[in-house]
């Protein structure tokens, strides 16, 4: 039984309200242009909330956008990495943040590198490993993923991030990975 | 020279020496290759300047940031372009995401209005 945590995760249970969504990618392909709508729709929820944005006009359509941002990174993550099971999207307000947790599953062979690429994220100065790796993507145009979804929400949104492996309820060899991203609503 | 799709369009203007963004940018890492290719087609032409204009670019996921971040730091290699960006300050992920690219090319003038 895996049941491990990195950096700032928060479990959503402990959140009175939130929204959630439940995709099933196996029978129904998610593409990027959804991952987009998903986080929109998500946005524009959440934007329409006096209590996350207050009445000010051009705080609603700063915090919509931080909100679109940083959903359509999670998801897209998620849909792009999943191995079977579902895609699950949370987004939930608590103490003047919000939440928002991606959820899929993942071979229990990627959990070493995850690991690594998490704690990394967490343990190092941001900026300094944004700056690196896209010195480094720039040397090497065939690589696949930017790997700079994570770091521009560190470095331009104030997010804090979080993760949880479990490995409740996932088919076997394979482990659900929770990524929580918390986004001040204060600014 | 352009790339478009039904969400976003990218195109030059050689007579300004512009190259303008525009639409909602969010697609695959692979997907951003037509871009690149158009911005490295561009710096082939040796400008002497060269304007970003983003004002109408209302989204761009971090595949894209990746994209635009990694032709600056072709700017700077190459380092005889005069660069420009025109950002909107009603647009929120330009004052967020744009201010790094001085990052990479310390001499691009950055005009938000």
């Amino acid at each position: 039984m895996i049941e491990e945590t990195i950096g700032q995760y928060e479990e959503f249970q402990n959140l009175r309200d939130y929204v959630s969504l439940t995709f099933h990618p196996t029978t129904f392909p998610v593409r990027w242009g959804q991952c987009s709508a998903t986080a929109d729709f998500l946005a524009d929820y959440f934007a329409r909330m006096d209590s996350c944005t207050g009445n000010d006009r051009n705080k609603k359509t700063e915090i919509q956008s931080a909100i679109s941002y940083v959903l359509n990174e999670v998801v897209e993550n998620a849909v792009k990495f999943h191995d079977g099971g579902n895609v699950l999207v949370r987004v939930g307000v608590k103490d003047g943040a919000l939440l928002i947790e991606a959820t899929n599953q993942v071979k229990e062979a990627q959990l070493d590198r995850l690991r690594a690429t998490f704690e990394e994220l967490v343990s190092g100065d941001p900026h300094e490993i944004l700056m690196q790796r896209v010195e480094a993507n720039a040397d090497n145009p065939d690589q696949k993923g930017s790997g700079l979804g994570f770091l521009t929400m560190l470095t331009d949104y104030s997010a804090e991030l979080g993760w949880k492996f479990s490995s409740q309820s996932a088919t076997p060899g394979h482990v659900y990975v929770h990524t929580m991203a918390r986004l001040p609503l204060e600014s | 020279m352009e790339i478009r799709d039904a969400n976003y369009r990218v195109w030059y203007e050689a007579s300004s020496q512009t190259i303008y963004f525009e639409g909602l940018l969010r697609l695959g890492t692979n997907e951003y290759e037509p871009i690149t290719n158009l911005l490295n087609q561009i710096l082939e032409t040796n400008p002497a300047a060269l304007t970003l204009h983003m004002h109408d670019l209302a989204f761009l996921n971090s595949s894209g940031i990746n994209t635009l971040y990694k032709f600056a730091i072709a700017l700077r290699k190459q380092g005889k372009v005069k660069v420009t960006v025109k950002a909107s300050s009603l647009i929120p992920w330009q004052s967020k995401s744009l201010a790094n690219l001085k990052k990479f090319l310390p001499s691009i003038d950055i005009q938000t209005q």
